[in-house]
């Protein structure tokens, strides 16, 4: 009796001892965080996660300004897409210094970048996050995946409209890999997430698979002009098609004038127009509705207080005042005097700061044209093209940081100036029309026709300068001067090539290293030459 | 009848007595150095149950005793004897103090040993070689007292928190801070939010002793968490059978700052600008204003200490009531504890079933001031004034544009940052563990331990900044944040504790399970762009499911062996990789057991030990980065699509694959002791691997949702030798000396960092002030991770700085951040600590010295305030002072990533100094003690302070130096 007594009692306690007590080890998030399985049981899920794909080029994260980061290698504020690839395109060429002193950032205008330069790192790593977004969705929208959690009927119509969008932002930013980087990473939404390594494309490749991809959505993508706005629709497309073509002999080495051509067709013929609005309407607080969004095609929506970042308009507002100038006109509580331009930009208008052509927007007052240190705000003119006040000179929802001002990333004068150049690269247009297109925004640029040109002045060279005159500061130059061949081994503007008077420098610079850190951690990508 | 009855009743009592011839005992138990009466001391009949316990006088009464019995007295701390009964009717025992407690109980892991039984490399410290102080925080008792183990506080606040490393950290992104176990509880790594340190909630003059378990042999036991060595904290508690006793203890404390960041005088300052030919000096004041006189004060503490304790024969109680205020030496900061300690422990059954129930509850108000103001005193303009009669700004002088106003890049008047920013937060505690040790009636052997604890604390914050505060634009800044931890324990085990007598072995088998939960909960309602906004909540829950076991055993009290095997299982990971084995295994040869030295007059104790162990780390702060998660964004990161703003669905990087890092360590260690161990030695040396090292890398672009990921690459060895030494110089009945050092040289090393052979790859690290994301260090195969990553300066020939020449390393003409290297490291090479404490009579003298060697620090101060376009050229009209460095340097613009910057900081610090004398009344004990803290510091370092954790030093709260005066009284 006693022994028995015993033994169940030290069985008793071993049982206590190895018997699980409700250990329950799978656990999920309890918050706002949802698991894959759970985050899509709410219709709405689709759309916020393609709102993500929108706000991979405007903002930086899930808090606004900034406080759960897309990505963690730099300042979050500095990761920002818009604000990255403005650096890329811009600060490497005549139209914009900057003088901070965060890490390599005066590389860029110095053109002696390395593979180690994080500004270049970071925007390699967030085109390559915006493809890994898109692909994400396009993995979470596939047929069996909706028919699985029974989606059907206007949501299931709606998701593939969201599918051809997904494709065309993973296009875009795939186009600026191919662009500023030539053989990235290749990812689709065949690829895992996770343990394994992403192959290397190159270029030509990846600028077939763009345009397959492009003209593949070309017809299911919501038409022209009837989208929501803020979202991509089949003029978008076309645009961008437009500017793969025209740049095909640099990715290809095939030129493609006439398919340029007539996708910048397809765009004048969708009802898209110059608005009788002055030029400076379209860089203000209210360029959504005050006239000038008759000439965007694709824009990126901010908001001063809904869509918040240190990137994006914020910077290109904040950035480029300094000096004397007086926040206030600009709808900012300060500015962080950093970019200005040089005297290379300054001197493509007649009449350079006095110029008559109103899209010559210098500061000067106590600003230096010529740069002698690139540190000081004073020296260089100050460009005041993008401000947070609306028409009527109010500041914008929030006075103080964030600025409503949208960004024009394609819009009707850029395909007018694309086709002007197809034209005359042999793409089959017409010279007067070309010509016409340009006078409507000369007209606009000299509020008459005191500006207008003859067809006997429309060369290559003037397109180079008329695109530098009017889409300036809009992320095109580094592209153009590639295209044009002055942007490495030809074409000197000051401290190109970190010296003050500017210096050539070698041709591999068309192309961007692949970062270091990538080259590190993935053995299956070669660096580009000469780096 | 009534008569009959009481006369069977005398036959009945006495004629048993009659029968048996026992006899009884008695005598009084004193102590030979101080001559009293010794209270608990254990009296027992060797071979039965037969025993007694000294009264308060140290009296005892021992019934039965037959001729030949041996009687045992003994009790921790003394030597043990045995006397044998010969009829004597009174024996009086005179008891030795055990000088060398190697028979003391030491804690391990869910279970205990002694110092002479123990294979690991386990160090205890007991209070009374504690550092003194007014100290509020418990990690900076033991810095600087132990081998292997490295404290460095923050910074100078009251309560701050400290950096803990044993033995270096052995991870890069996962938790390097050990597993800390408070009477049986563990805490959470992650510590507790809104504190300034998680330990402030243990009272330090509550804690009776630390022991430190260092190598893995040790810490296996604690399996997933114990990679980083495992601090177990034993808190005071009563002892049975003692009289009631009451203690108060008062503390009063005055802290100053030793020194100031050098900047430039209102006079340097103003013939800096005026020299200029640039400036015109419009932009200068007419004052003369030291911003740092300013913001810092002689902060005052008082710490109020009441206990009282009483044990009985089966049970015992210890109360313990803890006030504490303590300011900093920043104006308005200010740290307050109020907290009870109790303690209970009662016994029944004969011995059979001991409870023990620990419960530490606190209140701690915490006014934080803003630590913006340092580095403003740094650079605010020397020549403007503090106030400005008509301000907008509360009165205050701030900068300001023609229209009156703020210039935002400007820096805001420190003084004004610290008197309109009001953050208070108040965070109540509880930790509260039982322990239920059930001996089993019918096999004495066997006991079943449970262990039931829980942490809970309770965050409640409020932040009110002025909306006359130069830093607001719109209107009064308000942050009220709450949140919540919990963190519930239990351990379930049964030991078997027994011998063959056979071979003369001693063993001892452990067995457990243990499930372990934290919980933690945040909430936000802050001003975002002048309105407020109440921010999601956010819940982490991750739990621990363990299974371990331990076997020693003890041949012939010669040998030891000693095995422990741990399997945790983790929330963190998914179901393939939860479950991890960590085993152990360590030996000892007791070899002054041995017939060759044991008559040894000079070797006292000679033991040689010698461990391995398999030890993991799953702390990586992320609790479900094996899951793909999705994470809504906020309002204010919404974006327009047609009308409307839709907020955002984010999906998380993840890695499906991630696992429990794995860090083996092998130990040797020799314990020496001397002339009846009047000298101990103890040495030890390890070698530590870990593996599938839990780093944030670069993911492959593409391959992932972020360009970060937490995940198992690499690989870190460290190694080290560790030497302890104590010597009781003298030990006389009126004169003590005591004296202990101890020294530790190690090396940690990255040997490999992802999964190519490129050797060039590196991940930077150390963010720095000054510009926007830069870094001045980097984790790089071959070297420490704290190692810097700089620009070779070149010289002139008198040895000053040529203003942007660097070595162009690689040869390619220009000066790129292809030429920046790996050079010199923030964590020493060695450190070292010295104590000494000595007693005549009444009167104690004490000392600690702490230093360390081969560490460097990278001046950021002087990297980025001392250039003249910082101080002449800022964004806006206003000037900055800065470092003096400037004046040497004659630096025109930022060159921050100079070696220049990077400063030997090898130092020598006497942390402190403490005299007391004790008069004892009658009922009465008072002792008066003062101490002066962190009085000097012998360094090269041109900063403020060599000892900076990160080895960035940036606008650094200043270590004040202390003085205490402490009183003490014991009924």
């Amino acid at each position: 009796m006693k022994n028995i007594f015993k033994t169940v009692l030290i069985l008793f306690a071993m049982t206590a001892l190895f018997v699980s007590c409700e250990s329950n080890l799978d656990l999920v998030p309890e918050d706002d965080r949802e698991t894959s399985a759970s985050a899509f049981e709410d219709p709405g899920s689709y759309k916020a996660f393609l709102a993500k794909i929108y706000a991979g080029i405007s903002l930086s994260g899930q808090e606004g300004p900034a406080g759960n980061p897309d990505l963690e290698g730099l300042d979050e504020g500095f990761s920002n897409y818009l604000r990255l690839y403005w650096k890329m395109q811009e600060l490497t060429t005549d139209e914009a210094v900057i003088g901070w002193n965060d890490g390599t950032i005066k590389d860029l205008h110095g053109q002696n970048w390395t593979s180690g330069n994080e500004f270049i790192r970071t925007f390699y790593t967030r085109v390559m996050y915006q493809v890994s977004l898109s692909n994400e969705f396009l993995r979470q929208t596939t047929p069996s995946l909706l028919d699985d959690r029974g989606v059907s009927g206007d949501l299931r119509a709606e998701i593939q409209n969201y599918r051809a969008e997904a494709r065309f932002m993973r296009a875009l930013s795939y186009w600026h890999a191919m662009d500023l980087f030539a053989n990235p990473p290749f990812v689709t939404e065949e690829d895992p997430i996770g343990a394994f390594l992403p192959t290397q494309i190159q270029r030509p490749e990846l600028y077939n698979y763009i345009v397959s991809e492009l003209l593949d959505i070309e017809g299911s993508i919501v038409a022209a002009r009837q989208n929501e706005y803020g979202r991509a629709d089949q003029a978008a497309v076309w645009t961008l098609l437009a500017k793969l073509y025209l740049n095909a002999e640099v990715y290809t080495g095939t030129a493609r004038n006439q398919e340029a051509l007539n996708n910048c067709n397809k765009v004048i013929a969708a009802g898209f127009n110059i608005p009788q609005v002055p030029y400076k309407y379209l860089f203000l607080a209210d360029n959504d509705t005050n006239g000038s969004q008759t000439e965007t095609i694709f824009s990126i929506p901010f908001d001063g207080l809904n869509t918040q970042s240190f990137g994006g308009m914020t910077f290109l507002v904040h950035a480029p005042v300094g000096g004397s100038m007086s926040p206030a006109d600009y709808g900012i509580n300060g500015g962080w005097f950093g970019v200005r331009t040089t005297a290379t930009f300054v001197e493509q208008f007649p009449g350079e700061e006095n110029s008559a052509d109103s899209r010559a927007q210098f500061y000067t007052d106590g600003q230096s044209k010529e740069i002698e240190d690139i540190a000081p705000f004073t020296e260089g003119f100050a460009v005041e093209k993008f401000r947070n006040v609306d028409v009527d000179g109010n500041p914008g929802s929030d006075p103080n940081d964030h600025p409503d001002s949208d960004f024009p990333m394609f819009r009707l004068a850029d395909v007018y100036l694309m086709y002007a150049e197809a034209s005359l690269r042999g793409g089959g247009g017409s010279n007067a029309t070309a010509v016409g297109y340009i006078n409507e925004l000369r007209n606009r640029a000299y509020g008459d026709n005191s500006g207008n040109i003859s067809e006997g002045d429309l060369t290559l060279d003037f397109i180079l300068s008329e695109r530098s005159r009017e889409l300036h500061w809009e992320a095109h130059r580094r592209t153009d001067l590639i295209r044009f061949g002055k942007f490495s081994d030809q074409g000197v503007w000051p401290w190109k090539g970190n010296v003050p008077q500017g210096t050539t420098t070698e041709a591999f610079r068309d192309i961007m290293p692949i970062p270091a850190s990538d080259i590190g951690v993935n053995p299956n990508l070669v660096q580009n030459p000469g780096y | 009848m009534k008569e009959l009855f009481k006369k069977c009743l005398i036959v009945l009592v006495f004629i048993p007595l009659g029968l048996i011839a026992q006899s009884n005992v008695n005598g009084s138990i004193t102590e030979e150095a101080s001559g009293m009466g010794i209270s608990g001391i254990n009296v027992i009949v060797e071979g039965t149950s037969n025993g007694a316990i000294s009264d308060f006088d140290g009296n005892y009464t021992l019934s039965n005793v037959n001729d030949n019995d041996v009687i045992v007295y003994s009790y921790i701390g003394y030597k043990t004897q045995e006397i044998t009964f010969s009829g004597q009717e009174t024996i009086n025992v005179v008891m030795q103090e055990d000088s060398n407690l190697l028979s003391e109980v030491l804690l391990i892991g869910y279970g205990s040993t002694t110092k002479q039984d123990a294979t690991g490399a386990v160090e205890k410290l007991k209070s009374e070689d504690f550092n003194v102080g007014a100290i509020v925080s418990p990690d900076q008792l033991i810095a600087g007292k132990i081998a292997g183990v490295r404290v460095t506080s923050g910074g100078g606040a009251p309560g701050e928190g400290s950096e803990i490393r044993i033995r270096g950290g052995s991870s890069l992104s996962a938790n390097n801070s050990p597993l800390i176990v408070v009477d049986g509880i563990p805490l959470d790594q992650r510590g507790v939010q809104g504190v300034r340190n998680q330990l402030n909630s243990i009272n330090p003059s509550e804690i009776e002793e630390f022991v430190i378990l260092k190598d893995a042999s040790a810490t296996a036991i604690y399996g997933s968490r114990a990679s980083n060595g495992v601090i177990l904290i034993t808190t005071k508690r009563g002892k049975k059978s003692s009289p009631f006793k009451v203690e108060y203890g008062f503390q009063f404390s005055a802290d100053q700052i030793e020194d100031k960041v050098d900047v430039l005088s209102a006079n340097q300052f103003r013939n800096l600008v005026l020299n200029d030919p640039d400036e015109d000096g419009s932009f200068l004041g007419e004052e003369y204003t030291d911003w740092q006189d300013q913001i810092y004060r002689t902060a005052n503490g008082g710490i109020h200490d009441l206990s009282a304790t009483q044990g009985f024969e089966h049970f015992s109680y210890r109360v313990n009531l803890n006030s504490t205020s303590k300011q900093g030496v920043l104006k308005n900061d200010l740290y307050q504890r109020n907290a009870l300690n109790l303690n209970l422990r009662g016994d029944l059954f004969d011995n059979h079933l001991k409870l023990a129930l620990t419960s530490k509850g606190s209140l701690d108000n915490n006014t934080y001031a803003n630590r913006g103001a340092i580095g403003a005193a740094i650079a605010f303009d020397p020549t403007k004034p503090v106030y400005d009669e008509g301000s907008p700004f509360d009165g205050f002088y701030e900068y300001t544009n023609a229209d009156g106003s703020v210039i935002t890049l400007a820096p805001k008047n420190p003084l004004a940052q610290l008197e309109q920013d009001d953050n208070r937060a108040k965070s109540k505690r509880n930790i509260t563990n039982l322990n239920i040790d059930y001996k089993f009636h019918f096999l004495p052997e066997l006991s079943f331990i449970s262990n039931a604890g829980f942490d809970y604390s309770e965050l409640d914050g409020k932040q009110f900044i002025s909306s006359n505060s130069a830093t607001q634009e719109n209107g009064q800044f308000k942050n009220f944040y709450t949140g919540m931890n919990r963190n519930t324990n239990l351990d379930l085990i049964l030991k078997y504790k027994s011998a063959f007598e056979s071979i003369n072995t001693d063993y001892e088998i452990t067995g457990g399970h243990s499930y372990q939960e934290y919980y933690i909960q945040s909430d936000q309602t802050v001003t975002e762009q002048g309105t407020l906004v109440t921010k999601p909540t956010t819940i982490d829950r991750n739990a621990l499911e363990s299974y371990f076991g331990r076997a020693s055993f003890d041949f012939l009290d010669k040998y030891l062996i000693s095995g422990s095997f741990r399997r945790d299982g983790s929330s963190r990971f998914n179901e393939d990789n939860r479950w991890g084995n960590f085993p152990a295994v360590s030996v000892g040869w007791k070899m002054s057991n041995e017939d060759f030295l044991k008559d040894s007059n000079t070797f006292s104790n000679v033991k040689l030990r010698a461990g391995y162990g398999v030890t993991g780390n799953q702390e990586i702060g992320q609790n479900y980065g094996y899951l793909g998660i999705y994470t809504p964004g906020e309002n204010s990161a919404s974006v327009q699509l047609g009308d409307i703003f839709v907020n955002t669905l984010r999906p998380e990087e993840f890695d499906e694959n991630l696992k429990w890092e794995e860090t083996t360590q092998y130990n040797v260690g020799v314990d020496l002791g001397f002339f009846n161990n009047y000298l101990s030695v103890s040495f030890d040396g390890y070698y530590r691997e870990t593996e599938d090292l839990l780093a944030r890398i670069p993911t492959a672009a593409g391959s992932n949702l972020s360009d970060l990921i937490t995940t198992n690459v690499g690989q870190t060895t460290s190694r080290g030798l560790e030497l302890g030494i104590n010597a009781s110089l003298f030990a006389e009945r009126d004169f003590n000396w005591n004296l202990s050092a101890n020294a530790t040289l190690q090396e940690v090393e990255i040997t490999s960092l992802n999964l190519s052979d490129d050797s060039e790859f590196f991940i930077p690290q150390g963010g720095i002030s000054g510009g926007v994301g830069n870094n001045i260090q980097l984790w790089k195969p071959g070297y420490d991770p704290s190692t810097f990553f700089v620009f070779r300066q070149v010289y002139d020939q008198e040895g000053n700085p040529i203003e942007g020449a660097y070595v162009d390393v690689n040869g390619d003409n220009q000066i790129t951040e292809a030429d920046r290297q790996a050079y010199k490291k923030a964590t020493p090479d060695f450190y070292y600590g010295f104590s000494s404490n000595m007693s005549y009579k009444n009167l104690e003298f004490g000392l600690t010295f702490r230093g360390s060697a081969g560490n460097y620090v990278y001046n950021n101060v002087n990297s980025s305030t001392g250039f003249y376009a910082n101080m002449l050229n800022p964004p806006g009209d206003f000037y900055q002072n800065g470092s003096v460095n400037v004046l040497d340097s004659n630096f025109e613009n930022a060159q921050y990533f100079s070696d220049y910057y990077i400063q030997r900081a090898d130092f020598l610090k006497l942390d402190n100094i403490s005299l007391a004398y004790t008069i004892p009344f009658e009922k009465l004990v008072f002792q008066v003690r003062v101490t002066g803290t962190n009085l000097i510091t012998i360094t090269d370092y041109d900063g403020l302070d060599p000892e900076i954790s990160n080895g960035i030093d940036n606008n650094f709260y200043p270590r004040p130096k202390g003085f205490v005066l402490g009183l003490n009284f014991t009924y």
